[in-house]
């Protein structure tokens, strides 16, 4: 289980990170935390002819919140998304990422880069309607959560893209609940819930190749207060949207069970989370 | 010890591990930390495919890459005489090869096909990437239970290696006479061992004496180098095998690979270049050895009272692609029909049980060895009896277990049983675990809600020291019944201790140091023991069937004892004084109602090394001696275990909430590495029971290749165990009784009889998922 | 690549490749075994080291990327004089090993959270530990030696830097 060679750029901005990637012609890739690429490289499973390791570009590691969008750093790590106050969901779901030794090097642009449909962040990204901030050889674009995550492991970055940032709405309610199966694994199923407004969007993560939004019609409206029956008709709404494959952690129809069962603990939760005014 | 109980017996105490200081500041010593001049590195190139032919190897391109030196392959002419074949006299049981290096077809996936030496891992990785297979795929067959298409081998055409029936009474009328008879069918999952440390061997043979010297992470370097010495055609005094500090072994690591083998033929055949290979953890998953992957089908008579009148059992034990070497595809099958009724009295029996061999990687001993599969079965069948005849599951065991009267009982497999104490053990369970309570607490959230709560429990016995009548393994061409230790006075009167045992965690050198320091009459801290090196210490068959506390310690206690009657007989003679009225305590000499030692042991010593003027006529000079020890049979170790578990019937969580477990450990050496022993043990039957799988698809993958797939308990989920003891002594010299394994015995009849318990499933197939909770109570 | 690594407080200039992880430069390059690896892909925590002050994997980082920062290893631990950290003394009392093979990560794992988090409940302590596998002790010695060390910290505090 050794990496296979590769040359090594240990980028100085952003500007030369992208400079790097594109002059490796779609054979670079960008190093964060290095938590799911250094395993990915040891089990020989990818072969870049360039690391572009971004883990050191100065600037990118703010936490800033603005009219009542909290804008992050590609390279804050799990531990200070978890350690902060600004958006709650986020804090809550990075403390269900591994252990403290993951934390510390994980990095949330990784983790969304990385799209890993039973990963917490991707799920909270969806969960909040957020954005990347994405830098190219030709200049820079936004991604909207929707349409960041296009399968398994899969993301709407080109190669020589790298993100910069990372817009997160902070919800006025939100709820977050994970079944795994062992302390800090990875979900067999999470969900994501957040409140703007009137709008409801629950997440559920660990049931299909993307974070699954769930579309829950005219279910999704709600006035504030949202009742206990009105909790149990969303989970079995929300159980009856996804539609997960058999693996080894579990049935379809486990996942299912799961799923409704998470999302009434997350909404459960979400009732009792709402923001205060700022 | 504290200063004031000066020359107390340090076996019984806590001594500290003399283990411990190198092992907590990073100064062990294992065999992936060793580093030689001129060493090179190894790396497998394994098998993508579960069955096939193998058409082509082309090396060509592996050794063109840089740091590459050699690349081998099963045709090399260094590799391809040598075979491994397992051996037993047992009739029917029919030997296979297994080569080295594959050769001509491959069995499993991840059997090693070619091996490649550079300066370092990541280039021999490299090269072995580089190395091209050809494979003609043949249908695999990956169940025991399963018609082979293709068998795995020629000389076994319906895949069996193995197959034998035990007998005693008559089974088919003691059914027709039962009030009840329950049927089961169970099958266990397949798990393994995964010590931190995987597999290690550094190889190292140098042509100009034919010397090889094998540093390998091993529980058994005598066997090791015994089986060697005859793969390589080396006079046995040739070789060395040394195991330094191993990073956990429980059974994984008593097994001679082709992977050794391999090693040691490719350092043969590059004398003076050391080559070291140090296993990771993908290839451990796929090569190592696995285990209990078992199907029981079983159905047992009762009398009205509980009586258990008759067990009829049906077993098929997966072995795998290859009969473990040296041990044979018996090693499972063999101690599943010869314990499965465990600590339970019975006349009428029979149990048919088979090795079958499939496109798996092989299965070997692992902890516990099938009987963490048989008390589950065992178990079950309580469990179900009970529940047929409307009795209590405790009560119903208690009706059945062999008591202290009935010793020595001949168990219908015709071991003989020397514990008894299993009514003991359980009461004691019972009431630590405080049963009443817990049964309150169910019914309690049974009316007023809350998580369904059940209990569980598990008796068991462990099989230990096991001597030459009733010796570890299958008729093979050595008896595993004796170990040897040597106990040597320095001239300083300091003692070194060349003991026969290895030690993968188990704090051997501690206990073993214990027992001498007693024997002798030294102190703990003025005793030194070396282990683990063939050219060190005379024999010892190494750490398996937790035989080494009984055995070797029984070794080093005769050793001690003789060479304290030396010391004192010499002392005797320098003080003119009778040696009856003489003692050896703390490492000085007393005379019988004298308050002052009358003569140091570094006095004695000196005089027997340095001093031979002084010696007495025909005193041959030194103090030192050998001893070995069989205990002839072996001793039984009693075991029960009771835990309440918490249900979620919505999404299948389970909790453990209390959990106990109380062993007969014999006369206790150091009570703290014995509880040790315990803990570890049951944690690894719970991750057995509750998260470890290792899963084949239908084409012979393996689904579980990474430590994200295949699940360890860790802190968070293994519960605050409670462990108590019950204490008779065994009849051997130190009076313990071994308890390596017993742990891993009752989890997978604990959870399982918990769950039925709780929420009224009967669970067939383990591991105990929370998925598979939910898939039994939403069917 | 030339690098330079303050590994317990010394200074080392090593030439690696740039796919060597820490861990193995640790263990190869520097001759630090004391940092075991149990799985090369984040999951057991044995080559858990403290790298600039935080617990990280060592099989998980390149080399490279730790150029320039200080890892502290469970070489480190003891006082150059051989008196042992509260910890090691702490895990050796409660037997909080048997192989020794995953105690150097939990070692830096637990002396981690006793700085951060002095007053560990065992809750606390198993949450926290549960990122490194131990496979002989059955965690019990592991979790009574943190919460040991933690108490002797607490009563003897001028001995906790
Ligand atoms: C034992 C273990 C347990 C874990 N448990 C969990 C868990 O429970 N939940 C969870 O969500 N995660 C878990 N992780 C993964 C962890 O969260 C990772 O940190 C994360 O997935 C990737 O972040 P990183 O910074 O380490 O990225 P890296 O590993 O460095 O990179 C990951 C991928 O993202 C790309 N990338 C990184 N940064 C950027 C960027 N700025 N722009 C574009 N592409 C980029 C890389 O090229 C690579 O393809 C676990 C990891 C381990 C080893
Ligand atoms: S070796 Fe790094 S976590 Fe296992
Ligand atoms: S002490 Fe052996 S793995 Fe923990």
């Amino acid at each position: 289980m050794k990496c296979p060679p590769f040359s090594y750029h240990r980028a100085t901005s952003v500007d030369d990170a992208v400079a790097a990637l594109a002059a490796a012609g779609g054979e670079g890739k960008i190093l964060a935390g290095g938590q799911s690429l250094v395993p990915v490289l040891a089990l020989r499973l990818a072969r870049p002819d360039v690391i572009v390791d971004v883990d050191r570009v100065p600037g990118l590691d703010g936490l800033e919140l603005r009219d009542g969008v909290l804008h992050a750093g590609a390279l804050v790590r799990h531990l200070a998304l978890a350690g902060q106050a600004l958006h709650p969901l986020a804090a809550e779901a990075a403390r269900w990422i591994g252990h403290t030794a993951i934390r510390s090097r994980g990095t949330l642009a990784g983790s969304l880069a990385h799209a890993d449909p039973a990963a917490e962040l991707p799920a909270v990204l969806r969960a909040c309607d957020g954005a990347v901030h994405v830098a190219g050889p030709s200049g820079t674009r936004r991604i909207g959560a929707d349409d960041l995550f296009v399968g398994a492991l899969q993301s709407a970055l080109e190669d020589t893209e790298m993100i910069t940032g990372v817009e997160l709405p902070v919800p006025d309610a939100w709820g977050f609940a994970e079944f795994a199966r062992r302390h800090g694994d990875f979900a067999v199923v999470s969900v994501a819930a957040a409140r703007f407004g009137d709008r409801l969007r629950v997440v559920v993560g660990g049931v299909a190749g993307v974070p699954h939004l769930v579309d829950a019609g005219d279910l999704a409206t709600v006035d504030g207060e949202i009742s206990e029956d009105r909790v149990a008709i969303l989970a079995a709404a929300a159980a009856d949207d996804v539609d997960p494959a058999d693996d080894l952690h579990g049935s379809a129809r486990y996942r299912r069970a799961l799923t409704e069962q998470m999302t009434a603990r997350a909404l459960e939760q979400l009732t009792t989370t709402v923001r205060e005014p700022a | 010890m504290t200063p004031t109980d000066e020359h107390a017996p340090a076996s019984g105490t806590p001594v500290r591990r003399k283990e411990d200081a190198r092992l907590l500041t990073g100064r062990g010593r294992f065999v992936s930390d060793l580093a030689l001049p001129r060493m090179r590195h190894v790396a497998f190139v394994r098998s993508p495919v579960a069955h096939g032919r193998i058409t082509g190897v082309d090396t060509a391109g592996a050794l063109e890459v840089e740091g590459v030196s050699a690349v081998f392959t099963g045709e090399h002419p260094a590799i391809a005489p040598v075979a491994l074949r397992a051996q037993s006299g047992l009739p029917g049981y029919v030997e296979t090869d297994q080569p080295p290096l594959a050769r001509g077809k491959v069995r499993f996936a991840g059997e090693a096909v070619a091996a490649v030496v550079a300066d370092d891992r990541y280039l021999a990785e490299d090269g072995a990437e580089a190395v091209v297979v050809d494979y003609e795929p043949l249908t695999p067959t990956v169940c025991a239970w399963a018609e082979p298409e293709h068998p795995v081998h020629e000389e076994a055409p319906d895949n069996v290696l193995l197959s034998r029936t035990f007998r005693a009474g008559d089974v088919d009328a003691a059914l027709d006479g039962a009030a009840v008879v329950v049927d089961r069918e169970l099958t266990t999952n397949r798990h393994g061992g995964n010590p931190i440390e995987c597999r290690a061997g550094v190889a190292r043979y140098e042509a100009a004496d034919r010397k090889l010297t094998f540093w390998s992470g091993t529980q058994v370097p005598w066997i090791v180098r015994t089986q060697l010495a005859e793969l390589l055609d080396l006079p046995e005094g040739n070789i060395r095998v040394i195991a330094p500090d191993v990073g956990g072994g429980f059974g994984v690591k008593a097994v001679l690979y082709p992977e050794d083998v391999a090693l040691c033929l490719m350092a043969m055949a590059m004398p003076g270049t050391p080559l070291k290979w140090v296993e990771d953890r993908v290839e451990h998953l796929l090569a190592a050895t696995h285990a209990r992957d078992h199907r029981y089908v079983l159905r047992a008579g009762f009398a009205a009272d509980g009586e258990l009148l008759a067990v009829k059992a049906d077993v098929w034990c997966n072995t795998g692609a290859y009969s473990v070497y040296p041990w044979t595809a018996g090693i499972e099958p063999l101690m599943a029909g010869g314990l499965l009724t465990g600590p339970y009295k019975l006349t009428d029996y029979e149990c048919t049980v088979r090795g079958v061999a499939t496109n798996t990687s092989p299965s070997g001993p692992y902890r516990g060895v099938a009987r963490p599969s048989t008390v589950f079965a065992m178990e079950a069948l309580m469990d179900s009896g009970a529940r047929a005849l409307g009795l209590d599951p405790i009560a119903l065991r208690r009706r059945n277990l062999i008591l202290p009267a009935d010793i020595p009982y001949k168990m219908p497999s015709r071991l003989v049983d020397d514990s008894g104490a299993y009514e003991a053990c359980l009461d004691k369970a019972v009431a630590t675990f405080d049963l009443d309570r817990w049964r309150a607490e169910q019914s309690r959230r049974r009316t007023e809600g809350g998580r369904p709560i059940g209990i569980g429990v598990g008796v068991y016995n462990e099989l230990t020291g096991l001597g030459r009548a009733a010796s570890a393994g299958p008729r093979m061409a050595f008896r595993t019944g004796h170990d040897a230790c040597t106990v040597r006075i320095n001239p300083d009167g300091a003692v070194t201790v060349f003991s026969g045992v290895t030690s993968q965690g188990q704090g051997l050198e501690t206990t073993m140091a214990q027992v001498v320091a007693d024997a002798l009459g030294v102190d703990y801290g003025d005793v030194e023991v070396r282990y683990g090196d063939t050219d060190e210490s005379l024999w010892g068959f190494g750490a398996f069937s937790s035989r080494q506390a009984v055995i070797s310690g029984g070794a080093a206690h005769l050793a001690g004892e003789h060479v304290r009657g030396r010391a004192l007989a010499l002392a005797a003679a320098l003080k003119e004084a009778p040696v009856e009225d003489l003692d050896l305590r703390g490492g000085e000499v007393y005379m019988a109602g004298q308050e002052k030692p009358i003569i140091s042991l570094a006095e004695v010593a000196r005089v027997a090394y340095l001093q031979s003027d002084r010696l007495p006529e025909g005193f041959e000079p030194g103090l030192e001696g050998t001893k070995f020890y069989d205990p002839i049979r072996g001793a039984f170790a009693a075991g029960a275990q009771i835990a309440a578990l918490e249900f979620d019937p919505a999404t299948g969580e389970i909790g453990i909430l209390d959990w106990v477990c109380v062993e007969d450990a014999g006369r206790i050496v150091h009570p703290v590495i014995v509880d040790g022993q315990i803990a570890g043990s049951i944690a690894q039957g719970i991750g057995g029971a509750m998260y470890e799988h290792l899963v084949y698809d239908e084409d012979g993958n393996l689904s579980t290749g990474t430590l994200l797939d295949y699940l360890m308990p860790t802190a968070g989920e293994i519960p605050e165990l409670r462990i108590g003891h019950v204490s008779t002594p065994g009849k051997n010299p130190t009076g313990v009784r071994g308890v390596g394994e017993g742990g891993t015995l009752a989890p997978n009849a604990v959870v399982a009889g918990a769950l039925a318990d709780a929420l009224g499933v009967e669970v067939d197939d383990l591991p105990v998922t929370p998925a598979r909770v939910w898939e039994l109570v939403n069917p | 690549m030339k690098i330079t690594l303050t590994v317990n407080g010394e200074r080392h200039r090593v030439d690696v490749e740039p796919r060597r992880t820490l861990s193995d430069a640790l263990r190869e390059d520097l001759g630090l075994t004391g940092t075991h690896v149990g799985c090369e892909h984040g999951v057991c925590g044995a080559c858990t080291v403290i790298v600039d002050g935080l617990p990280a994997r060592a099989c998980l980082m390149l080399a490279v990327q730790a150029d320039g920062g200080s890892v502290d290893t469970v070489e480190g631990l003891a006082d150059d004089d051989g008196t042992l950290h509260p910890l090691q003394e702490a895990f050796s009392r409660c037997h909080g090993l048997q192989c020794g093979a995953c105690t150097p990560g939990m070692l830096m794992t637990a002396a981690h959270l006793l700085d951060t988090e002095p007053d560990p409940d065992r809750a606390t302590i198993r949450a926290e530990m549960s990122g490194n596998i131990c496979r002989c002790t059955g965690y019990l010695g592991i979790v009574d030696a943190v919460a040991d060390a933690a108490a002797h910290r607490r009563a003897r505090p001028e001995e906790a830097s």
